[in-house]
């Protein structure tokens, strides 16, 4: 009986342990809901602590590949990336068309962007430290110019 | 294991946890603390544009001076390359814009063009180092108004580049330095646009 508690409590701790770890970087989530026509819902919850993580099982071909495609645009994301986690509460755009809703912020870290119009919204909302960790690879395997 | 390890163990554990959740609680704090006014010395450049048609658009920009400042570098594109955007008309039209700036620069405050027609009144001043551009045009069903200010101290740092070229980031720079300041204000029939600089992270 003691065996089995100290069991228990080993794989409960080590569930603990595994999830704070998960998740203390944040979510990465996208919610795609389409309402009108036919009904289109996709809700993706990722851990952001997994992203730079699955970055290393790529096959390295498909992540040069990656980098050369994104060599001129990701030193601008990684550098407001990084700016950005200085300002982790603000809001930075906000458009209004008639029934168009288009918002971007940053909130608890996380850039968050809320897209809406009749029929279809869109949330993501990505940890910044994320952007930064993947931009940054990513422009470390860019083809030195 | 001792009996006193034993108890050791959830104690352990609890804090392990606590500590991995720490960055977390952080945040949390972070959110609860938030405030219209940014921290000590950020200054914000705010665009705001209102349009009073039917679809009732409005466009609320904030940008954090600091964050383009630096962002600024890292954009190679077309004319624009670390900081700097490339023009081609520094000359224009045999007008050395450099030479007519230091001119104005180095002149006294003062009114220096007043246009006064049935269309429109133009005036164009330098007061307390700021060049002023107030524009009334009588054209339209309702007035129309367009006041622009620009801190002589930014034209001068956006012309410190070399011959053929305005320096983006060093303006930045020198508007970051400037106190609050409403740098344009278009009124007309359809749209209110404002282009403001202040400490505050968020829109009135």
């Amino acid at each position: 009986m003691v065996l089995l508690a100290k069991i228990a409590l080993g794989f409960g701790a080590t569930v603990v342990m595994a999830g704070a770890y998960t998740f203390r970087e944040g979510l990465i989530r996208v919610d795609v809901d389409e309402t009108s026509g036919e009904e289109h819902h996709v809700h993706v919850w990722v851990p952001a602590a997994m992203v730079p993580m699955a970055m290393h099982f790529v096959p390295r071909s498909q992540m040069l590949r990656a980098g050369e495609q994104s060599e001129k645009f990701m030193p601008l994301v990684h550098a407001v990336a990084k700016e950005l986690q200085n300002y982790p509460e603000a809001e930075l755009v906000e458009v209004h068309d008639g029934e168009q809703y288009v918002r971007i912020r940053t909130h608890n870290g996380n850039l968050m962007i809320d897209a809406e119009e009749p029929g279809q919204t869109v949330h993501v909302s990505c940890p910044l430290a994320t952007i930064d960790d993947v931009s940054r690879e990513l422009a470390t395997l860019a083809p030195a110019s | 294991m001792s009996t006193r390890t034993r108890h050791l163990l959830p104690v352990v554990a609890f804090l392990a946890a606590t500590f991995l959740y720490a960055p977390l609680n952080t945040q949390a704090q972070t959110s609860t603390s938030q405030s219209s006014t940014s921290a000590h010395g950020e200054r914000w450049l705010h665009v705001r544009v209102i349009s009073t048609n039917s679809k009732g658009e409005t466009v609320r920009v904030n940008v954090p001076l600091d964050l383009a400042e630096k962002v600024l570098p890292a954009i190679d594109h077309d004319r624009l390359h670390n900081g700097k955007v490339r023009i081609g008309c520094m000359d224009c039209d045999g007008v050395d814009v450099r030479t007519l700036f230091e001119a104005v620069r180095t002149a006294k405050d003062g009114e220096y063009v007043t246009v006064q027609s049935n269309d429109a009144d133009v005036s164009v001043m330098k007061k307390d180092g700021q060049m002023l551009v107030h524009v009334h045009d009588k054209n339209k069903s309702k007035d129309s108004r367009i006041e622009v200010k620009v801190p002589m101290k930014v034209v001068e740092a956006l012309l410190s580049g070399s011959k053929d070229e305005l320096d983006i980031a060093a303006g930045l720079h020198a508007l970051a330095s400037q106190g609050d300041v409403e740098l344009v204000s278009v009124k007309d029939e359809d749209n209110t646009i404002r282009v403001w600089l202040d400490s505050k992270n968020v829109t009135d």
